[in-house]
């Protein structure tokens, strides 16, 4: 089971950033953040930047893990297929969260 | 022993009653397998026939031949039927059918479920039927959108079979996605590790996870629009702080998923097919597999790409485009996986690498225009018009029904043992394939000239006529080419040759055995040395029928197989399956009953159907297991191992982790529908809050620890060798204090009613409520199961299930006291 968790957890991770961050998304919207300032930017464009950094952060630590515990290697197939799956989902935060840094926030 | 006499002894204990009795008693995978697949079959011809109304329709402007009403049930039910009662079950009846064989086992992991399934899907498509005939079908688009589909604008029964019916059948979907999960990880060949599985198995597994995790947001959202017809509770209602966009997430958080569980069995089966029309192996397997599960993944992050014109900000729907677009990309791994796999090997023109050679020809296109609609200023133009019509069925068409009709060329041979000799084949894969692109390649075009989908007729001076008309003349041809497979594959059946095993010279074990199976499969199993046994292993299916495998030294008294470590494949524990029986149909009669007392509405059926449910459930548990210990079991090459019930990761432990993987995710979807319904939906907050109660809330996180702890007690007295009763018992108090709790705040609540808040928490308390009682059931089962005798130190198996059952029911009650009293509280 351990292998197969090995392969399944780096998109099971995008899945739940990916769905999280849309939740924020229209938490903040609805919540106004983006009228908020910040600085340069809005509270709500800062919090989204955050969250997709944590995201990003959370791959990047987990594929590093995928080495270690809890998913130490067992089968060459597992460890090969998990870095593949690993790294699937690293570009996949990178570019469906993108949209955080170049579109308008809540229009 | 020899071959023939072992054959007799295994056949006479894994056959199926003879004659049709044994049709309705049957439990074979084999059996349950064809039924699918002709039932499936049965309904692709219905559907089939619906397409072709509709194209008789649109063939003329201003057609009078079917009038707006009848019009709108047939593409509503050509849609259904071709989504829940064709692909999905297609799917279900070849992987029943083929799984154990490919795997090296002789049944998949619950015979019963399997059969329960079937009648589940069998019942549940009959009422769809009979909507149709009676001209009562829904009559919504098969995507049943609120406020349409609410009682308001849909007043009529119609809407109410898509709801019930619909959920009826899926019950089908979950219980074979629970089974293709648990047989592809636990029972396979000894020595088959991960990564020696047959890739077909690995999609099934991919596919049923989905199935899983997309399916429950449906049944949810099918759940909560019955209940606001039916009872008024106002989820979709924006006057009352529901939303009709929650009933759109929760359909295409299933619905674009749904595209890809039809998608991925069918790659399954070109993966499988491919390498051996091409002579060669497949190429990237890793790569395969990974991108299987990518696509997989990425598949339900896409489920806005379906409202991008429902007015969601540009961030979000930015969101939603870039993960639409990224999805191309696993898919084009697979692609040109196959297409190495084509040039490394050499490629012979046989009737499945015709319809494989269609399938790339066409998904290819279905897939770049799922690329152009996933560009959202595109997509914002081409919107309901018959520009998507043509795409999904470019995608759909193209990415299951070629590769499905190569599967069934395929493994026709296997299913009956004779060769093929008429060549009506190539013919009607000519027709269908010019057929196909003749009716939808215009579709494209019209489709870009401004014709909405779904419409019933049009005017001469759209300039739409000639288009349309080839788009009919072509699908007609398209019928053609189709009926002539069927009446290939009826000649095939009963009057071609007897046929020589594995004609294809492939090296899968399903070839391994007789041709047609018999019942068991192997009479012994295989012990797997690579992703191709035989041509590995020289002679395989003979010393396997000559019992020279594992199991070929018990006695055929019993139904036995093996389950397997996940990752190794070495032999775990031995598993003994129940016999025929008409519990399956009987039990999936009442489920039926259920169903149909909620959509005529005579309510005092309810309860009784529900009862009767609970006794035959009973009845279900309680043939299983054993009064006395069995010790460790020979079972073949100097290997011992223990019964299934003499372990705590049993079959049936595993079957409820997977069943509440797909129970979890029906939970998240609620509490997604209450923070969406709060954060969005119009008229919150709601003028009457649930008043908090610290009694409430204690008593259900204390009464779910208790369950929890006293569960863990009771499996450790018993495996130190007492019983565990005391224990059992004090977790069933725990557990019926929790039901009693929520009871209470289910009776203090506003009216349901009244607002969206209300009447969502009304469905949280219900559900949490539900699994209290249904705890408390397996709890007294397992008392009961303690004092007649089916536990012991060895016997542990039980106290495992019921103990997750008690984890899982202490979760949600602990997330469900608090989504229920929290905002009371601030407030």
């Amino acid at each position: 089971m351990r292998d197969l968790l090995r392969i399944l957890a780096p998109l099971v991770l995008w899945l739940a950033s990916f769905s999280a961050i849309y939740g924020l998304h229209g938490l903040g919207c609805a919540q106004g953040w983006a009228q908020i300032t910040l600085g340069p930017l809005t509270l709500f464009r800062s919090m989204m930047i955050v969250a997709w950094l944590f995201a990003l952060l959370a791959q990047f630590a987990l594929l590093g893990g995928t080495r270690t515990w809890p998913f130490g290697p067992q089968g060459g197939f597992a460890r090969r297929t998990g870095m593949l799956t690993g790294w699937a989902a690293v570009v996949a935060t990178l570019w469906t969260l993108q949209p955080v840094m170049t579109t308008t926030s809540c229009a | 022993m020899t071959a023939l006499r072992r054959h007799r002894a295994l056949d006479a204990t894994w056959s199926s009653r003879p004659g049709f009795r044994g049709w309705f008693s049957t439990v074979n995978h084999s059996d349950l397998g064809r039924m699918f697949l002709a039932t499936s079959f049965f309904f692709f011809l219905v559907g089939g026939i619906l397409a072709m109304l509709i194209r008789a329709q649109l063939a003329t402007a201003d057609s009078a031949f079917a009038g707006p009403e009848i019009y709108s049930q047939i593409f509503t039910m050509h849609g259904t039927i071709m989504m829940f009662l064709f692909a999905i079950p297609t799917f279900e009846g070849l992987a029943i059918y083929l799984l154990p064989k490919m795997l090296g086992t002789r049944d998949l992991a619950f015979p019963r479920l399997t059969a329960y399934g079937y009648w589940c899907y069998a019942f549940g498509g009959t009422m769809l039927l009979v909507s149709l005939l009676l001209g009562i079908a829904p009559d919504g688009g098969w995507f049943m959108y609120p406020p349409l589909t609410g009682a308001i604008y849909s007043p009529g029964i119609n809407t109410d079979f898509w709801l019930i019916g619909i959920t009826f059948v899926e019950i089908s979907a979950i219980c074979a996605a629970v089974e293709f999960t648990v047989s592809i990880l636990k029972y396979r060949a000894p020595g088959m590790s991960l990564d020696k599985m047959p890739i077909f198995a690995w999609y099934a597994l991919v596919t049923s996870l989905m199935i899983l995790t997309g399916f429950p947001p449906l049944i949810l959202g099918s759940i909560l629009l019955e209940v606001e017809r039916a009872f008024g509770l106002p989820f979709f209602q924006a006057d009352l702080g529901g939303d009709s966009l929650l009933w759109q997430h929760l359909f295409w958080l299933f619905g674009h998923p749904e595209v890809y569980i039809i998608f991925l069995p069918a790659a399954g089966v070109i993966s499988t097919i491919l390498p051996v029309m091409a002579r060669t192996t497949l190429l990237g397997y890793g790569w395969i597999v990974a991108s299987a599960v990518a696509l997989a993944f990425l598949s339900f992050g896409l489920w806005v790409h379906h409202m991008f014109t429902t007015g969601i900000p540009h961030m979000g729907l930015a969101f939603f485009s870039a993960a639409s677009t990224l999805v191309a990309v696993p898919t084009g791994v697979q692609v040109f996986a196959w297409i190495g796999t084509l040039w490394k090997g050499r490629p012979e023109l046989h009737l499945p690498m015709l319809h494989l050679l269609g399938f790339f020809f066409t998904f290819v296109i279905g897939g770049l225009t799922g690329v152009m609609v996933a560009v959202v200023p595109f997509d914002w133009q081409a919107h309901d018009t018959a520009f998507i019509t043509a795409h999904l069925h470019y995608v759909l068409f193209g990415g299951f029904v070629f590769p499905i009709l190569a599967g069934i060329y395929y493994w026709l041979p296997l299913f009956t043992g004779r060769t093929r000799f008429f060549k009506l084949g190539e013919m009607a894969f000519v027709l269908i394939f010019l057929g196909f692109h003749g009716t939808f390649l215009a579709m494209h075009w019209v489709g870009l000239m401004g014709q909405r989908r779904r419409i019933d007729t049009y005017d001469v001076e759209t300039g739409w006529s000639t288009i349309n008309l080839i788009s009919s003349v072509s699908s007609f041809i398209m019928a053609i080419g189709l009926a002539m497979v069927l009446v290939d594959i009826i000649l095939h059946v009963y009057v071609a040759l007897r046929g020589r095993r594995d004609p294809w010279k492939s090296g899968t074990l399903e070839w391994a055995m007789m041709a047609p199976p018999p019942a068991y499969n192997f009479a012994s199993l295989p012990r797997v040395t690579s992703r191709a046994p035989l041509p590995d292993i020289s002679g395989l299916a003979n010393r396997l029928a000559r019992g020279e495998g594992y199991l070929g030294n018990r006695p055929a008294v019993r139904r036995e197989t093996l389950a397997v470590d996940i990752s190794s494949g070495q032999p775990d524990y031995l598993v003994v399956y129940p016999g025929n029986t008409a519990l399956p149909i009987v039990f999936a009669a009442v489920t039926g009953l259920f169903f149909l007392s909620l959509l005529i509405k005579f309510y005092w059926l309810t309860p009784l159907a529900v009862l009767g449910m609970m006794v035959l459930a009973l009845v279900w548990v309680w043939r299983l297991g054993a009064r006395e210990d069995s010790g460790l079991q020979e079972i073949g090459h100097g290997d011992r191992v223990p019964m299934a019930g003499e372990t705590s990761r049993s079959p049936g432990w595993w079957g409820s982790a997977f069943l509440l993987v797909a129970n979890g995710t029906f939970f998240g979807s609620l509490l997604f529908g209450y923070a969406f319904l709060w954060t969005v939906a119009p008229g919150w907050p709601p003028s009457q809050w649930l008043e908090p109660s610290v009694a409430e809330t204690i008593a259900v996180i204390g009464g779910a620890l208790v369950a929890v702890g006293a569960m863990r007690i009771a499996a450790r007295h018993n495996r130190r060798g007492g019983r565990g009763l005391s224990s059992t018992v004090i977790a069933l108090m725990g557990t019926l204090a929790v039901a009693a709790a929520i009871a209470t705040m289910l009776y203090r609540m506003p009216s349901a009613g009244s607002h969206a808040y209300a009447a969502t928490l009304f469905v949280l308390g219900s559900y949490v409520l539900f699994h209290a009682i249904l705890c408390a059931l397996m709890q007294a089962n397992l008392f009961a199961r303690i004092v007649a005798g089916y536990t012991s130190p060895h016997r542990r198996a039980e106290f495992a299930i019921v103990a997750l059952w008690a984890d899982y029911l202490a979760v949600i009650a602990a997330i469900g006291v608090a989504a229920a009293q929290i905002p009371g509280m601030l407030a």
